[in-house]
Protein backbone atom coordinates (compact mmCIF):
# COMPACT_ATOMS: atom_id res chain seq x y z
CA UNK A 1 0.00 0.00 0.00
CA UNK A 2 1.41 3.42 -0.90
CA UNK A 3 0.40 6.76 0.58
CA UNK A 4 0.97 10.24 -0.73
CA UNK A 5 3.99 11.99 0.68
CA UNK A 6 1.79 14.72 2.13
CA UNK A 7 1.07 12.37 5.01
CA UNK A 8 3.57 13.05 7.70
CA UNK A 9 2.28 10.96 10.53
CA UNK A 10 4.21 9.73 13.45
CA UNK A 11 3.71 6.12 14.39
CA UNK A 12 3.60 5.05 17.98
CA UNK A 13 3.34 1.47 19.16
CA UNK A 14 2.75 0.81 22.84
CA UNK A 15 2.93 -2.63 24.35
CA UNK A 16 0.01 -3.27 26.67
CA UNK A 17 -0.97 -5.88 29.20
CA UNK A 18 -2.83 -8.95 27.89
CA UNK A 19 -5.81 -8.13 30.07
CA UNK A 20 -6.47 -4.93 28.05
CA UNK A 21 -8.03 -5.08 24.55
CA UNK A 22 -5.76 -4.27 21.58
CA UNK A 23 -6.70 -1.18 19.59
CA UNK A 24 -5.48 1.15 16.86
CA UNK A 25 -6.14 4.85 17.32
CA UNK A 26 -5.56 7.37 14.54
CA UNK A 27 -5.19 10.99 15.51
CA UNK A 28 -5.63 13.19 12.48
CA UNK A 29 -6.51 16.72 11.51
CA UNK A 30 -9.03 15.71 8.89
CA UNK A 31 -10.60 12.43 7.82
CA UNK A 32 -8.75 12.48 4.53
CA UNK A 33 -8.81 9.86 1.80
CA UNK A 34 -5.42 8.57 2.96
CA UNK A 35 -6.69 8.11 6.50
CA UNK A 36 -9.73 6.29 5.17
CA UNK A 37 -7.41 4.02 3.21
CA UNK A 38 -5.52 3.17 6.40
CA UNK A 39 -8.78 2.42 8.18
CA UNK A 40 -9.95 0.23 5.29
CA UNK A 41 -6.65 -1.64 5.32
CA UNK A 42 -6.85 -2.31 9.06
CA UNK A 43 -10.45 -3.47 8.74
CA UNK A 44 -9.62 -5.77 5.84
CA UNK A 45 -6.89 -7.36 7.98
CA UNK A 46 -9.59 -8.02 10.57
CA UNK A 47 -11.84 -9.62 7.99
CA UNK A 48 -14.02 -6.65 7.12
CA UNK A 49 -14.27 -4.40 4.12
CA UNK A 50 -15.72 -0.90 4.09
CA UNK A 51 -18.27 -0.71 1.29
CA UNK A 52 -21.01 1.60 0.10
CA UNK A 53 -24.49 0.72 -1.04
CA UNK A 54 -27.38 3.18 -1.49
CA UNK A 55 -25.17 5.94 -0.05
CA UNK A 56 -24.81 4.02 3.21
CA UNK A 57 -21.54 2.64 4.53
CA UNK A 58 -21.42 -1.04 5.40
CA UNK A 59 -18.76 -3.23 6.97
CA UNK A 60 -18.92 -6.34 4.84
CA UNK A 61 -17.42 -9.48 6.27
CA UNK A 62 -14.73 -10.81 3.91
CA UNK A 63 -16.04 -14.34 4.41
CA UNK A 64 -19.40 -13.27 2.91
CA UNK A 65 -17.88 -12.00 -0.33
CA UNK A 66 -18.31 -14.15 -3.42
CA UNK A 67 -16.13 -12.07 -5.73
CA UNK A 68 -14.96 -8.54 -6.41
CA UNK A 69 -15.17 -7.08 -9.87
CA UNK A 70 -13.90 -3.89 -11.46
CA UNK A 71 -16.21 -2.17 -13.94
CA UNK A 72 -15.27 1.24 -15.38
CA UNK A 73 -12.56 1.76 -12.75
CA UNK A 74 -14.98 1.10 -9.93
CA UNK A 75 -14.70 -1.92 -7.65
CA UNK A 76 -17.85 -3.83 -6.81
CA UNK A 77 -18.17 -6.38 -4.05
CA UNK A 78 -20.65 -9.19 -4.62
CA UNK A 79 -22.20 -11.14 -1.77
CA UNK A 80 -25.01 -13.67 -1.89
CA UNK A 81 -27.73 -10.99 -1.61
CA UNK A 82 -26.10 -7.62 -2.28
CA UNK A 83 -23.70 -5.67 -4.44
CA UNK A 84 -21.56 -3.01 -2.78
CA UNK A 85 -19.07 -0.52 -4.08
CA UNK A 86 -15.67 -0.05 -2.52
CA UNK A 87 -13.18 2.75 -3.03
CA UNK A 88 -10.23 0.43 -3.07
CA UNK A 89 -8.59 -0.62 -6.30
CA UNK A 90 -8.52 -4.24 -7.35
CA UNK A 91 -4.74 -4.57 -6.98
CA UNK A 92 -4.98 -3.17 -3.43
CA UNK A 93 -7.75 -5.61 -2.59
CA UNK A 94 -5.77 -8.44 -4.15
CA UNK A 95 -2.82 -7.63 -1.91
CA UNK A 96 -5.03 -7.27 1.17
CA UNK A 97 -7.10 -10.38 0.61
CA UNK A 98 -4.56 -12.86 -0.71
CA UNK A 99 -4.25 -14.35 2.76
CA UNK A 100 -8.03 -14.73 2.91
CA UNK A 101 -7.98 -17.15 -0.02
CA UNK A 102 -8.94 -14.65 -2.66
CA UNK A 103 -7.39 -15.17 -6.06
CA UNK A 104 -7.22 -13.05 -9.20
CA UNK A 105 -9.02 -15.00 -11.93
CA UNK A 106 -9.13 -12.34 -14.65
CA UNK A 107 -7.96 -8.83 -15.33
CA UNK A 108 -11.03 -7.47 -13.56
CA UNK A 109 -11.99 -10.07 -10.98
CA UNK A 110 -10.95 -11.40 -7.60
CA UNK A 111 -12.56 -14.65 -6.54
CA UNK A 112 -13.16 -15.98 -3.04
CA UNK A 113 -12.10 -19.61 -3.42
CA UNK A 114 -14.07 -20.52 -0.32
CA UNK A 115 -17.27 -19.73 -2.21
CA UNK A 116 -16.60 -21.90 -5.25
CA UNK A 117 -18.62 -25.07 -5.53
CA UNK A 118 -16.93 -26.51 -8.63
CA UNK A 119 -14.59 -25.80 -11.50
CA UNK A 120 -15.59 -26.67 -15.04
CA UNK A 121 -13.69 -26.66 -18.34
CA UNK A 122 -14.30 -23.89 -20.87
CA UNK A 123 -13.06 -22.99 -24.35
CA UNK A 124 -9.38 -22.33 -25.05
CA UNK A 125 -7.56 -23.13 -21.79
CA UNK A 126 -10.13 -21.24 -19.75
CA UNK A 127 -12.06 -22.61 -16.81
CA UNK A 128 -15.43 -21.68 -15.33
CA UNK A 129 -15.89 -21.43 -11.58
CA UNK A 130 -19.35 -22.17 -10.32
CA UNK A 131 -20.13 -20.32 -7.12
CA UNK A 132 -22.39 -21.40 -4.27
CA UNK A 133 -24.92 -18.86 -5.57
CA UNK A 134 -25.09 -20.74 -8.87
CA UNK A 135 -23.33 -17.92 -10.73
CA UNK A 136 -20.52 -18.82 -13.10
CA UNK A 137 -17.37 -16.73 -13.52
CA UNK A 138 -14.61 -17.16 -16.09
CA UNK A 139 -11.07 -18.03 -15.03
CA UNK A 140 -9.04 -16.68 -17.93
CA UNK A 141 -6.16 -18.50 -19.60
CA UNK A 142 -3.61 -16.17 -18.01
CA UNK A 143 -4.79 -16.80 -14.47
CA UNK A 144 -5.70 -20.50 -14.84
CA UNK A 145 -2.08 -21.45 -14.13
CA UNK A 146 -2.13 -19.33 -10.94
CA UNK A 147 -5.20 -21.21 -9.81
CA UNK A 148 -3.51 -24.56 -10.46
CA UNK A 149 -0.44 -23.43 -8.50
CA UNK A 150 -2.55 -22.06 -5.65
CA UNK A 151 -4.56 -25.24 -5.29
CA UNK A 152 -1.59 -27.53 -5.72
CA UNK A 153 0.45 -25.72 -3.14
CA UNK A 154 -2.45 -25.51 -0.71
CA UNK A 155 -2.35 -21.71 -1.20
CA UNK A 156 -1.71 -19.67 1.95
CA UNK B 1 -1.01 -19.98 -22.76
CA UNK B 2 2.64 -19.05 -23.07
CA UNK B 3 4.62 -19.85 -26.21
CA UNK B 4 6.45 -22.60 -24.31
CA UNK B 5 3.16 -24.20 -23.21
CA UNK B 6 1.85 -23.93 -26.75
CA UNK B 7 4.94 -25.65 -28.22
CA UNK B 8 4.67 -28.42 -25.62
CA UNK B 9 1.01 -28.94 -26.50
CA UNK B 10 1.98 -29.16 -30.20
CA UNK B 11 4.57 -31.85 -29.42
CA UNK B 12 1.91 -33.74 -27.50
CA UNK B 13 -0.47 -33.32 -30.43
CA UNK B 14 2.19 -34.56 -32.87
CA UNK B 15 2.43 -37.95 -31.18
CA UNK B 16 -1.34 -38.27 -30.91
CA UNK B 17 -1.60 -37.43 -34.62
CA UNK B 18 1.02 -40.01 -35.63
CA UNK B 19 -0.95 -42.70 -33.81
CA UNK B 20 -4.29 -41.64 -35.26
CA UNK B 21 -2.96 -41.28 -38.83
CA UNK B 22 -1.37 -44.71 -38.61
CA UNK B 23 -4.64 -46.17 -37.35
CA UNK B 24 -6.70 -44.28 -39.93
CA UNK B 25 -4.39 -45.32 -42.79
CA UNK B 26 -4.57 -48.98 -41.74
CA UNK B 27 -8.38 -48.97 -41.61
CA UNK B 28 -8.78 -46.92 -44.80
CA UNK B 29 -6.14 -48.90 -46.71
CA UNK B 30 -7.82 -52.16 -45.74
CA UNK B 31 -11.05 -50.83 -47.28
CA UNK B 32 -9.83 -49.23 -50.52
CA UNK B 33 -6.74 -51.26 -51.46
CA UNK B 34 -6.33 -54.37 -49.26
CA UNK B 35 -3.87 -56.02 -51.71
CA UNK B 36 -1.54 -53.04 -51.71
CA UNK B 37 1.96 -53.94 -50.49
CA UNK B 38 3.86 -51.42 -48.45
CA UNK B 39 7.58 -50.80 -48.03
CA UNK B 40 9.51 -49.74 -44.98
CA UNK B 41 9.70 -46.15 -46.17
CA UNK B 42 5.91 -45.98 -46.09
CA UNK B 43 6.19 -46.11 -42.31
CA UNK B 44 7.56 -42.57 -42.44
CA UNK B 45 4.30 -41.29 -43.94
CA UNK B 46 2.35 -40.85 -40.66
CA UNK B 47 5.34 -38.98 -39.17
CA UNK B 48 5.69 -36.69 -42.21
CA UNK B 49 1.94 -36.02 -42.46
CA UNK B 50 1.63 -35.39 -38.70
CA UNK B 51 4.63 -33.04 -38.82
CA UNK B 52 3.15 -31.14 -41.77
CA UNK B 53 -0.26 -30.96 -40.04
CA UNK B 54 1.26 -29.47 -36.91
CA UNK B 55 2.37 -26.33 -38.80
CA UNK B 56 -1.16 -25.07 -39.62
CA UNK B 57 -2.18 -25.59 -35.97
CA UNK B 58 -0.01 -22.54 -35.15
CA UNK B 59 -2.95 -20.38 -36.27
CA UNK B 60 -4.60 -21.24 -32.94
CA UNK B 61 -1.82 -19.56 -30.96
CA UNK B 62 -3.03 -16.36 -29.30
CA UNK B 63 -0.83 -13.97 -27.43
CA UNK B 64 -3.90 -12.24 -26.03
CA UNK B 65 -7.00 -13.91 -24.70
CA UNK B 66 -9.32 -14.71 -27.66
CA UNK B 67 -13.06 -14.39 -27.54
CA UNK B 68 -15.00 -17.68 -28.00
CA UNK B 69 -15.92 -16.49 -31.53
CA UNK B 70 -12.29 -15.82 -32.47
CA UNK B 71 -11.32 -19.18 -31.03
CA UNK B 72 -13.95 -21.09 -33.05
CA UNK B 73 -13.03 -19.24 -36.26
CA UNK B 74 -9.35 -20.12 -35.79
CA UNK B 75 -10.29 -23.75 -35.19
CA UNK B 76 -12.18 -23.81 -38.50
CA UNK B 77 -9.24 -22.16 -40.31
CA UNK B 78 -6.94 -24.71 -38.71
CA UNK B 79 -9.08 -27.62 -39.97
CA UNK B 80 -9.21 -26.18 -43.49
CA UNK B 81 -5.43 -25.71 -43.58
CA UNK B 82 -4.85 -29.24 -42.32
CA UNK B 83 -7.21 -30.59 -44.99
CA UNK B 84 -5.24 -28.63 -47.61
CA UNK B 85 -1.88 -29.92 -46.36
CA UNK B 86 -3.08 -33.53 -46.34
CA UNK B 87 -4.59 -33.21 -49.83
CA UNK B 88 -1.25 -31.94 -51.11
CA UNK B 89 0.70 -34.75 -49.47
CA UNK B 90 -1.38 -37.82 -50.24
CA UNK B 91 -2.25 -39.46 -53.53
CA UNK B 92 -4.35 -42.53 -54.43
CA UNK B 93 -2.46 -45.86 -54.18
CA UNK B 94 -1.47 -47.51 -57.54
CA UNK B 95 -3.92 -50.38 -57.05
CA UNK B 96 -6.84 -48.07 -56.31
CA UNK B 97 -9.64 -48.41 -58.87
CA UNK B 98 -12.13 -45.74 -57.71
CA UNK B 99 -12.39 -42.11 -58.80
CA UNK B 100 -9.89 -39.51 -57.55
CA UNK B 101 -12.67 -37.26 -56.31
CA UNK B 102 -14.06 -40.08 -54.18
CA UNK B 103 -10.57 -40.77 -52.82
CA UNK B 104 -9.90 -37.15 -51.83
CA UNK B 105 -13.40 -36.74 -50.42
CA UNK B 106 -12.99 -39.78 -48.19
CA UNK B 107 -9.53 -38.56 -47.14
CA UNK B 108 -11.11 -35.20 -46.25
CA UNK B 109 -13.74 -36.94 -44.13
CA UNK B 110 -11.06 -39.03 -42.42
CA UNK B 111 -9.03 -35.90 -41.60
CA UNK B 112 -12.19 -34.30 -40.19
CA UNK B 113 -12.84 -37.36 -38.01
CA UNK B 114 -9.23 -37.35 -36.71
CA UNK B 115 -9.54 -33.60 -36.01
CA UNK B 116 -12.72 -34.14 -33.99
CA UNK B 117 -11.20 -37.11 -32.13
CA UNK B 118 -8.23 -34.92 -31.11
CA UNK B 119 -10.55 -32.09 -30.02
CA UNK B 120 -12.56 -34.54 -27.93
CA UNK B 121 -9.39 -35.99 -26.46
CA UNK B 122 -8.14 -32.54 -25.41
CA UNK B 123 -11.58 -31.69 -24.04
CA UNK B 124 -11.48 -34.88 -21.98
CA UNK B 125 -8.01 -33.99 -20.63
CA UNK B 126 -9.35 -30.57 -19.65
CA UNK B 127 -12.37 -32.15 -17.99
CA UNK B 128 -10.06 -34.37 -15.93
CA UNK B 129 -8.03 -31.26 -14.96
CA UNK B 130 -11.21 -29.47 -13.87
CA UNK B 131 -12.29 -32.47 -11.76
CA UNK B 132 -8.85 -32.56 -10.12
CA UNK B 133 -8.96 -28.80 -9.44
CA UNK B 134 -12.40 -29.17 -7.84
CA UNK B 135 -11.05 -31.96 -5.60
CA UNK B 136 -8.08 -29.79 -4.58
CA UNK B 137 -10.45 -26.91 -3.95
CA UNK B 138 -12.58 -29.04 -1.62
CA UNK B 139 -9.43 -29.96 0.33
CA UNK B 140 -8.51 -26.27 0.59
CA UNK B 141 -12.01 -25.37 1.77
CA UNK B 142 -11.98 -28.15 4.35
CA UNK B 143 -8.71 -26.86 5.85
CA UNK B 144 -10.02 -23.39 6.81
Amino acid sequence: MTFKQSIDMQTKITKIDKSKPEMIEIQCHTLSEEVQEIVAFVKSRQGQLSCVSDEKIYEVSVSDILYIETVDNKSFVYTLNNVYETKQRLYELEEMLKEKRFLRISKSMLLNLMKVSSIKPALNSRFMAELISGEQVVITRKYASDLKKALKGGMV
Amino acid sequence: MTLKEFILSRVQMFFVLVTLILFGSAVYGEIIAPEQELFYYHLFSPIIIAGACILPTCVTYFKKEPTPRQYIIRQIVELLLIELVVMLLVSPPPKYNGSELKFYLSIGIMVGIIFIVILLLFMYIKYIQAVKLTEQLKILQATK
